[in-house]
């Protein structure tokens, strides 16, 4: 257990060097979640992607805090049990309140998705999801909503503009393929983490990977994207974890 | 056939038929009592001229207004119609005749007095007119009184009618019916509004059912799911924990996997997919055919396809990206390397056909619309497919045929619109 308390201890103290390297106060989540196990494992996932997390476990309790603080994006499970997660979403909305939303919905009934989007969530996630592609997610929505376009993505010799889709390896551009790109992009964002086969694969293909009959395809692409970035002087990054999946990580 | 015009037609029938049979009586009736009369009055005057013969030993001197004819001939003494001329009109008229015998002066003489049924006639002509008059203005009012029936006292009913045909049970409305005299046509809108609430309440609840069934489930795999992940996160995990972690994870996405497809196909059978707008299968097969371009090369299979603009159909965007994502997948997940893979679409139907597995002669391709049936019983894919695209197709009405040719293993899925 001390190695995983350590272990946290530095995922903690790069977050909050990152957020001081950028000189930005980090980001503030609200996870709305009343399934406790669920929760325990949102709380810890996110805490160590370095954001600062609350939590509400009902409804009331999630209306009593998006009128008491602010938010930069809200995590709303829309089963709540003494109410529904789509009336936190109206009031946020009738607030003006900046925050983003992200839904975790377990009805997966596609007229709560059209209607969430609709009532003006940034993006839907129906349960279960890989907590890799909700990390992701919620990267992408606080980045469309603090940088407009200004954001940056660095990792060693590389640098990302998600806005263009450009990479950079010192300085000179690659030529990715769309789903090469998509990759790093996955990869970049989650510096550090063991991604499974099924998170990348559901990510940068979605229902499109079930035409496939093993995760072989996965190995091609990974393939290439590592030669053109080696071939532009980056070190290889991608890591294979056996049995499991990958891993962009330096050491 | 109406209702109304069933039962018309029977009184109509009936009403013919009573008349008939009363007519034909009282025809026939008044004619024999009119007949009778004439009789009476020839016996009469028989009986009169024995009488005065045998009184006075000859013939009265005047005739009686009917026609007297003496003959020494021998005739038959009966009671006959016969046609004599009247000479004033020099026509043929019907005559009531009695010819009997009358010793006269010693003499047999044969007496034929006759007498004009003319009166008859005319009073039998009087009678059939107003009986087919009477006849034919009632069955006409029946007819006519049966029309206004249907138009006012049946209205109700058709209105009901109108409302039941236009019946959505997956709009969760409930009949409103409108109020009527008539007890039973009240009766049965009554009882069609209570039916129509509870089959919306029914459908309701079956709906709440398969949404917290899917509700409850989904959680429980979401913590699984997260917990798995966070576990692959521990950096002291054992490297040979790795892999059984992994393992883990992918069982519970097959199981996700399952529960999604099994949600789907309940729903349609459910019919919960009421929304349709028009889509161009055409636009979305390409578009799903170019994200899938990647595993068409991989395999490096053949594409072949025939992908003209024919007219859009009218689909539940989600089912109709289903059905095709469905058939795609299953075209090039089960065809091997260097295979065949053809997607033909014409006004009529789609046809996806693509090498595969050798099917034995035992297998019936049909049955890969089961739920759970697969060529390789070991892949890792749920088995759903086929039995998704059977459900969106017969939910359209759709026909879905597999065909296998056995000389080339060609696989061959059939959608016919």
């Amino acid at each position: 257990m001390g190695g995983w308390a350590g272990h946290q201890k530095v995922f903690r103290f790069a977050a909050y060097f990152a957020s001081y390297i950028l000189s930005r106060p980090p980001v503030k989540l609200l996870i709305v979640e009343d399934e406790p196990a669920l929760r325990s494992s949102l709380v810890e996932y996110l805490r160590q992607d370095g954001y600062v997390v609350e939590v509400a476990v009902s409804y009331g309790e999630a209306h009593e805090k998006i009128k008491l603080y602010r938010y930069d994006c809200v995590l709303l499970d829309l089963t709540l049990p003494d109410g529904n997660g789509l009336d936190v979403l109206r009031t946020l909305k009738a607030d003006n309140s900046p925050a983003g939303v992200l839904i975790i919905s377990a009805r997966g009934a596609l007229d709560d998705k059209v209607l969430g989007l609709e009532l003006g969530a940034d993006d839907y996630l129906a349960k279960p999801f890989h907590l890799s592609e909700l990390s992701a997610r919620l990267k992408a929505i606080i980045r469309r909503r603090q940088f407009q376009g200004q954001r940056q993505l660095l990792f060693q010799e590389l640098t990302v503009f998600p806005d263009q889709a450009q990479v950079l390896v010192h300085g000179a551009p690659v030529v990715l393929t769309r789903k090469e790109y998509d990759l790093l992009l996955y990869l970049l964002t989650h510096p550090g983490r063991v991604l499974t086969k099924e998170s990348i694969a559901e990510h940068v293909w979605g229902d499109a990977a079930d035409a496939a009959d093993s995760f072989d395809f996965l190995y091609t692409h990974l393939k290439n994207l590592r030669r053109k970035l080696q071939d532009k002087g980056a070190a290889d990054y991608i890591r294979s974890v056996y049995g499991v999946g990958y891993k962009f990580s330096a050491e | 056939m109406k209702l109304l015009t069933a039962t018309n037609r029977y009184y109509v029938l009936l009403a013919s038929l009573l008349f008939t049979i009363g007519s034909a009586l009282l025809y026939f009736g008044v004619l024999w009592a009119l007949q009778g009369e004439v009789e009476e009055r020839l016996f009469q005057q028989r009986d009169y001229l024995r009488r005065e013969v045998r009184r006075t030993g000859h013939l009265p001197g005047t005739p009686f207004e009917g026609r007297m004819q003496l003959s020494a001939r021998p005739l038959p003494e009966v009671l006959r119609d016969v046609l004599l001329l009247e000479p004033l009109e020099n026509e043929l008229e019907p005559y009531r005749q009695l010819t009997f015998r009358l010793q006269l002066n010693g003499q047999t003489r044969w007496v034929s007095l006759s007498k004009s049924l003319l009166e008859t006639e005319d009073v039998r002509r009087l009678i059939e007119w107003l009986l087919l008059g009477v006849l034919g203005t009632l069955l006409v009012s029946m007819v006519l009184l049966n029309r206004w029936l249907a138009r006012c006292l049946w209205a109700p009913f058709e209105r009901t009618l109108q409302q039941l045909s236009a019946y959505d049970v997956r709009q969760y409305q409930v009949l409103q019916l409108p109020g009527t005299r008539i007890e039973e046509f009240a009766q049965l809108n009554l009882t069609l509004t209570r039916l129509s609430e509870r089959v919306a309440a029914d459908y309701a609840s079956l709906k709440e059912f398969t949404e917290n069934a899917a509700h409850e489930t989904r959680t429980p795999l979401a913590i699984m799911q997260a917990k798995l992940e966070q576990l692959l996160q521990l950096p002291d995990l054992p490297a040979p924990a790795g892999p059984l972690v992994a393992d883990l994870y992918a069982a519970v996405q097959r199981l996700a996997r399952l529960h999604q497809g099994l949600t789907l196909l309940s729903k349609i059978e459910n019919q919960q997919f009421a929304a349709a707008v028009p889509v161009h299968l055409q636009q979305l097969l390409t578009e799903k055919l170019l994200q899938l371009e990647e595993f068409i090369e991989d395999k490096q299979l053949r594409l072949e396809t025939s992908l003209p603009m024919t007219e859009a159909l009218q689909l539940h965007p989600a089912l109709a990206d289903s059905l095709v994502s469905n058939l795609l997948h299953n075209a090039i997940r089960h065809n091997h390397p260097g295979g065949l893979l053809r997607v033909v679409l014409t006004a009529k139907e789609l046809t996806i056909s693509n090498t595969g597995p050798v099917l034995a002669a035992t297998q019936n391709p049909a049955q890969f619309f089961e739920r759970f049936r697969k060529h390789n019983p070991s892949s890792d894919s749920p088995g759903l497919g086929l039995s998704i695209v059977h459900g969106i197709a017969s939910f359209y009405g759709f026909e879905v045929r597999y065909e296998y040719a056995a000389e080339q293993a060609l696989h061959t899925l059939r959608v016919m619109f």
